[in-house]
């Protein structure tokens, strides 16, 4: 039965990778990233991203988002790799590219909702890792950005059955997950991981993928993945959630992730959890400013 | 490792004088209240208000005022009572009462159902005029026939000032302090007194014991026991460090355990008490106190 559910999870991911939606740069994009920063150079990223002039054009106006840093948008790649460092353009772009990736046509899921929480995940994850020592915020920021891929791949894939275990989801006002499991049987993180290893992304963004719902459970990585869950529940009590109302109490320190990440940055005791939260809420306006950027419309979430 | 810039800012404060900024920080290390960047220009407002009443001319002086001079404590309990101003309303937080209602009323419900006394116990410390109680009641009497059939419910609701005691048991609120009210709570739970002032019903004031209380008074705050819930919202930044770090273990001594306690919507603890855990709900977060099945106390 299992082997059967895997086996229906990727022939659907394999029909979704061949849609023409998905920007010719993405994977190469994506391969890029997982190359160590050192052995990236700039030239082969500008030359990439010069095969796809509306992902330029979205990137340099994402790069002038209060996210990322710069006041005004630079007038090109280089120049914007120039000001703000290669690795913080590559995720911009990977960005824009994965807003291009899907389709917005008839989504079970809002899609500015659904970006909302992915790039409101994202800032919070790399908030999250500048408040540790030796942590690096821009690999959390695209674990962030990618988490919930799965629910793209549930909009296009699994339409009908993933609708049936939303509107759960909202009636019932418990999180996405347990109502998919209820009523699918797998849940997102089943799917994602599919499409994420189809696309060869790195390992430790297939185990963020796969167990951010359950961090003890990843195989490697899992201070990052614990990171990810925390930055994920905080994200969905902070008006970034998937615009219905989740009734649940998030207790970030009794999780099993809090004391994952614990184990390895002592520095997390002295964190002040509740400034934390208020920072976070100024960093808001930003994540819907981006998401109208990039993906266009005005809902709320 | 590369840092996003903090937030999106409105582009006022961009352009504000960085010292209200610096003031921020400070009134958050003082009292625990976080003023948003997007509504430092309230900060702003404030400041600017004392520096007419002193006649200082530039932020930069007031900072020294605030930072350096001989009344610093006094000038701070000032400018706190300028940035808290007018934020007393019924149905101030409805994050807050999402939280009680959908939340946390559901599982204090079920953790006590097997007491014999069915019977919640909510304390709201530095009630001012009332309106935070007169809220709570109403919410409460809307669970009345569903979550709380059955249930007695005992609100109380204490301040320091004898007059505003008064006021609250009077229960009388003008346009300003009804704004966030729904016209549905007004209908149901007020009577009209003319010149747009509404009183609050009998059966709402019938749940609410007023009375005057001292926080910093040890030997009454040690009675306060059996506590279910406690609301006590921009009345502990006025006290200095060791005075709140009493009240807020008085406190913890006070609510059950599994009980929850709750500050106003931008106001945190210090980390004054590391008894107490920092929990969320959607758009609040409050304090509970560990629970003893859940082993972690």
């Amino acid at each position: 039965m299992i082997t059967s559910v895997t086996e229906t999870i990727r022939e659907r991911v394999k029909a979704i990778e061949t849609t023409p939606a998905i920007p010719t740069i993405f994977l190469p994009l994506l391969e890029l990233l997982n190359l160590a920063p050192e052995r990236v150079k700039l030239d082969e990223v500008v030359k990439l991203v010069s095969y796809d002039n509306t992902i330029a054009a979205q990137c340099l106006r994402a790069a002038s988002s209060p996210l990322f840093g710069l006041a005004k948008a630079p007038e090109s790649i280089k120049g914007a790799i120039i000001t703000l460092g290669l690795r913080r353009v590559q995720t911009i772009l990977l960005t824009c590219c994965l807003g291009n990736a899907f389709p917005t046509g008839d989504w079970v899921l809002d899609p500015i909702v659904f970006w909302r929480h992915s790039l409101g995940c994202a800032m919070i994850c790399q908030k999250f890792s500048n408040k540790l020592t030796s942590s690096d915020g821009e690999k959390a920021y695209m674990a962030g950005l990618l988490h919930d891929i799965g629910f793209l791949v549930n909009c296009m894939a699994f339409p009908k059955e993933f609708g049936v275990a939303a509107a759960l989801a909202a009636r019932e006002q418990i999180p996405l997950d347990e109502a998919e499991r209820a009523s699918m049987g797998f849940t997102h993180c089943e799917t994602g991981r599919a499409l994420a290893e189809n696309w060869h992304i790195a390992d430790d963004m297939v185990q963020v993928i796969a167990h951010h719902h359950a961090p003890e459970e990843s195989e490697a990585a899992q201070p990052l993945v614990a990171l990810v869950h925390l930055s994920d529940m905080l994200c969905r009590v902070r008006g970034m959630g998937y615009g219905y109302y989740e009734r649940h109490r998030v207790d970030i320190m009794g999780d099993p992730a809090w004391g994952i990440l614990l184990k390895e940055h002592k520095e997390l005791e002295g964190v002040d959890l509740a400034r934390f939260t208020f920072e976070l809420d100024e960093a808001i306006p930003g994540v819907f400013e981006l998401v109208s950027t990039i993906f266009g419309g005005t809902k709320k979430a | 490792m590369s840092g996003i810039t903090s937030a999106a800012p409105a582009k006022i404060a961009a352009t504000m004088d960085p010292i209200f900024r610096q003031i921020r920080d400070l009134v958050y290390k003082v009292c625990g209240i976080f003023q948003l960047e997007e509504k430092l220009y309230l900060m702003a407002d404030a400041c600017g208000r004392r520096m007419k009443q002193l006649g200082v001319n530039t932020p930069n002086e007031y900072w020294q005022l605030l930072t350096a001079g001989p009344n610093r404590e006094a000038e701070m309990r000032q400018l706190l009572n300028e940035v808290t101003i007018g934020e007393t309303c019924l149905f101030r937080s409805q994050a807050q009462l999402d939280a009680l209602r959908k939340v946390i009323l559901p599982e204090l419900i079920a953790d006590k159902s097997k007491q014999i006394v069915k019977r919640l116990r909510i304390w709201s410390a530095g009630c001012s005029t009332g309106e935070e109680p007169y809220t709570l009641a109403m919410n409460m009497l809307e669970e009345t026939d569903h979550l709380l059939k059955g249930w007695k419910i005992e609100i109380l609701a204490t301040d320091l000032n004898d007059r505003s005691v008064e006021t609250a048991k009077k229960g009388i609120y003008g346009d300003y302090a009804l704004r966030s009210t729904s016209e549905y709570y007004k209908r149901k739970y007020f009577s009209v007194l003319g010149e747009k002032k509404l009183e609050v019903r009998p059966e709402v004031k019938n749940l609410i014991n007023f009375s005057r209380l001292n926080l910093q008074d040890d030997s009454r705050m040690l009675f306060m026991k059996g506590m279910d819930l406690i609301f006590c919202c921009n009345v502990l930044i006025y006290f200095d460090g060791p005075s709140k770090a009493k009240v807020i273990n008085h406190y913890y001594s006070n609510l059950n355990f599994g009980g929850y306690f709750f500050l106003g919507t931008s106001e945190s603890l210090l980390k004054l008490n590391e008894s107490f855990r920092l929990v969320h709900f959607p758009g609040t977060i409050g304090y509970w106190k560990p629970s003893l099945k859940s082993g972690k106390l």
